[in-house]
């Protein structure tokens, strides 16, 4: 499940389990790639949250979440990053990450 | 509004060279060409417009001399004899450009005749003699060579400064004479950015190419021949993350790769950066040098401001010359050494570039002084820096360093070179220090690299300066525009055999590119995109490139179609940027010009080249057939 959010949203998650959280520009390519790569992967692993948020509209959120550039993706357990990754990664990187916080 | 492609099929210059050299075989042939009337074929392959081949035959078996006569006076004139024989081809080598340069070939009997060979004005890409101080009793029968460090190109000078060698392919990084007499440099072919070249080759000094040894991971800033014949060249793994790493062992025959080394398996990536590092670009090796006395390899890494010595057959770490600043406790009281004798004078070096091992060990480099400190705070500007040739003497029992010479220091901002640059050892006090990347805006150090400055913009200022010392007195200095990455002193003709002919070999080969394995959804657009793009598509014997211009954040993927199997690489539109750019041959002026090289390793059959911009999925109409051939 992919789902946009914003940092209201973000903040009243449920964020018990494991979950992925993206961070892209709409003036970005790599993100605009990485779309259809969360895309597969979604498609592989229907039951995996996935939530992105837009770089550029959420400020605070980024920065008290140290993400200081995109795309980057925050691989989450409860709440606590447990790892990121930085730029466009291809799917094999991002499915073992996410098979770690599993 | 247009839509147009370009699609520009050209055999490798090796391809190319060896169908012109049976041409003018072909045309020898044809009659008795005799010293009177001797063969002439200038430019004989292709990329050096200042060479010209003569070709005659003799009844008897005789030992030829010729002779390029000085534009001046005969103290000028460059001779050589060549080997004795009966058929008779004769590298003519040192011509002076746009000029009516009389050549004279003389026998042993007395028989002399002469020819005029006219050439052309040089390419405006040329980078001319500013000043030059050197005398022809000092500089011999040797010019000084110059590898470019941008679009310019390499280069000779002699000691008026007149351009007497060059050739019109950006060949790059270092350049250095093989014990055969060829020279060994970089390949002028792109394979990835921002600096990386298919390989390394072996030319002569007309130009022609004899071996091209493609590597996997590519080529860059440095190479060096052993004993044996076989080539130590640094490249990298691009399927890992860092880049400028590595070390190979090449096979001079066969061009097959017998050793690596790998830094990352005795060094930390993370520590002791230097101003310039990135995590991917961790160590930025610039320099190798094997030394048979203690049977180990001396590694420069800009990065890491370091000087690093590995045990050759083992691999393992012995020494690292550098600021130990910033370095974990147990490596330096381990590997660093502690400054003694004069330490008032004494200064670690910075960024630097070219380690040599002296004779009796000493370890000498081009320290460009980029930043000339590890913490931020203390960094000095470019303006108030300098850039040095410097002679440490290590005691690696005591682990005790002393500074023994420098040459530069004095001469403050402009000396600097931010990058590149290297040194020589002739002899004890005797030394070449060549400060390649000197860049000025508004008359002082300018902040950016060379290859980032318009050298159009009257406010800036590029210039290269290669300085001779011997026992404290310079004897030599060019000053030349441009920026030049290594300057190294050679006669043009060697004592073995100035050309070979038969075809020259591609050797080794290059990696498979890697592909990307998610392909956006896209809608076929039936029609070609719009000619801003500027789609380029380069297609030679090993591999293709493609050049397009994008806005940046576009979603753009290059995908090879074929009935079978379809490749699909993915192409960054981000801006990105270079911290380290010591060759900008490969820079475009607008960054949203993109070039990708996809090797042909791994293709195969019929594949169509299709693009795919945002949402639309574009036929470019070009096909291409990779049962390529192999040599």
């Amino acid at each position: 499940m992919i789902q946009e959010i914003n940092t209201e949203e973000y903040d009243a998650l449920d964020r018990s389990g494991p979950m992925l959280v993206e961070f892209y520009s709409k003036t970005c390519g790599p993100c605009k790639m990485l779309a259809f790569v969360l895309r597969d992967i979604d498609k592989l692993m229907p039951d995996f949250k996935i939530f992105i948020i837009d770089f550029d509209e959420n400020n605070e959120l980024k920065e008290r979440l140290g993400v200081k550039g995109f795309p980057t993706i925050l691989l989450m357990k409860e709440g606590v990053e447990v790892s990121r990754l930085t730029g466009l990664k291809q799917k094999p990187v991002i499915i073992k990450a996410i098979e770690e916080i599993l | 509004m247009s839509n147009k492609i370009t699609y520009i099929s050209q055999d490798h210059l090796i391809t190319q060279q060896a169908t012109a050299e049976k041409q003018f075989i072909a045309e020898f042939a044809k009659k008795d060409y005799t010293i009177e009337a001797p063969y002439v074929v200038k430019n004989p392959y292709l990329i050096n417009p200042l060479c010209a081949l003569i070709m005659f035959k003799t009844s008897e078996e005789v030992s030829p001399t010729l002779t390029v006569c000085g534009k001046r006076y005969s103290r000028e004139d460059l001779s050589h004899t060549f080997a004795a024989g009966t058929v008779h081809r004769l590298p003519v080598l040192g011509l002076y450009e746009d000029f009516a340069n009389r050549v004279i070939i003389s026998l042993p009997d007395g028989t002399t005749s002469s020819v005029t060979i006219q050439t052309a004005t040089l390419p405006k890409a040329v980078c001319r003699c500013r000043n030059i101080s050197a005398s022809a009793d000092y500089l011999q029968n040797n010019l000084m060579f110059l590898t470019p460090a941008g679009k310019n190109l390499p280069t000779a000078y002699d000691y008026k400064g007149d351009i007497r060698w060059m050739l019109t392919e950006g060949t790059m990084f270092d350049i250095k004479r093989a014990a055969n007499g060829n020279i060994l440099t970089g390949s002028n072919r792109f394979c990835r950015m921002p600096y990386n070249a298919t390989g390394l080759i072996e030319l002569d000094m007309l130009g022609k190419i004899y071996k091209e040894y493609r590597l996997p991971g590519n080529y860059h800033h440095d190479h060096f021949e052993m004993e044996d014949g076989n080539l130590l060249i640094l490249t990298q793994d691009f399927h890992t993350d860092t880049v400028e790493d590595m070390c190979v062992l090449v096979d001079r025959n066969t061009g097959d790769i017998l050793r690596t080394w790998d830094y990352k398996k005795v060094l930390p990536q993370n520590v002791a950066g230097s101003g310039s590092q990135s995590d991917h670009d961790w160590f930025h090796n610039n320099a190798v040098w094997y030394d048979k006395p203690t049977n180990s390899l001396t590694l420069s890494g800009r990065h890491q401001d370091a000087i690093i010595n590995l045990d050759y057959d083992t691999g393992k770490l012995n020494w690292i010359i550098g600021d130990p600043e910033g370095w974990p406790q147990e490596m330096v009281d381990k590997y660093f050494f502690a400054p003694v004798g004069d330490v008032n004078n004494f200064d670690w070096q910075y960024e630097q570039h070219a380690c040599v091992v002296c004779p009796d060990g000493d370890i000498m480099v081009f320290d460009n002084g980029q930043f000339r400190a590890k913490s931020k705070e203390n960094y000095l500007k470019n303006c108030e820096n300098f850039s040095r040739g410097v002679r440490y003497r290590i005691d690696t029992e005591k682990m005790e360093i002393k500074q023994v010479w420098q040459y530069g220091k004095e001469r403050g901002q402009d000396f600097f070179s931010p990058y590149i640059g290297n040194v020589e050892y002739y002899a004890d006090g005797h030394y070449l220090i060549h400060s390649g990347g000197i860049g000025f805006k508004n008359g002082i150090a300018a902040d950016h690299l060379g290859a980032h400055m318009d050298k159009n913009d009257p406010t800036v200022e590029l210039r290269s300066v290669t300085v001779e010392e011997k026992d404290g007195v310079v004897l030599y200095q060019l000053e030349t525009e441009g920026n030049f990455y290594r300057a190294e002193k050679l006669p043009l003709y060697h004592d073995g055999d100035n050309v070979t002919f038969g075809p020259g070999q591609l050797l080794g080969k290059l990696d498979v590119t890697p592909e990307f394995d998610t392909v956006p959804d896209a809608e076929e657009a039936n029609c070609l995109p719009d000619s801003w793009h500027a789609i380029k598509i380069e297609e030679d014997e090993d591999r293709i490139v493609f050049h397009g211009k994008f806005e940046r954040g576009s979603l753009v993927m290059l995908c090879l179609e074929g009935d079978a199997k379809s490749h699909h690489y993915y192409i960054n539109t981000s801006a990105v940027p270079y911290l380290a750019m010591c060759s900008g041959a490969f820079l475009e002026k607008d960054d949203r010009d993109i070039k990708l090289n996809i090797s042909k390793e791994g293709l195969d059959g019929k594949l169509a080249i299709k693009i795919i911009i945002n949402d639309k999925k574009y036929d470019t109409g070009v096909v291409i057939f990779t049962s390529y051939r192999k040599r």
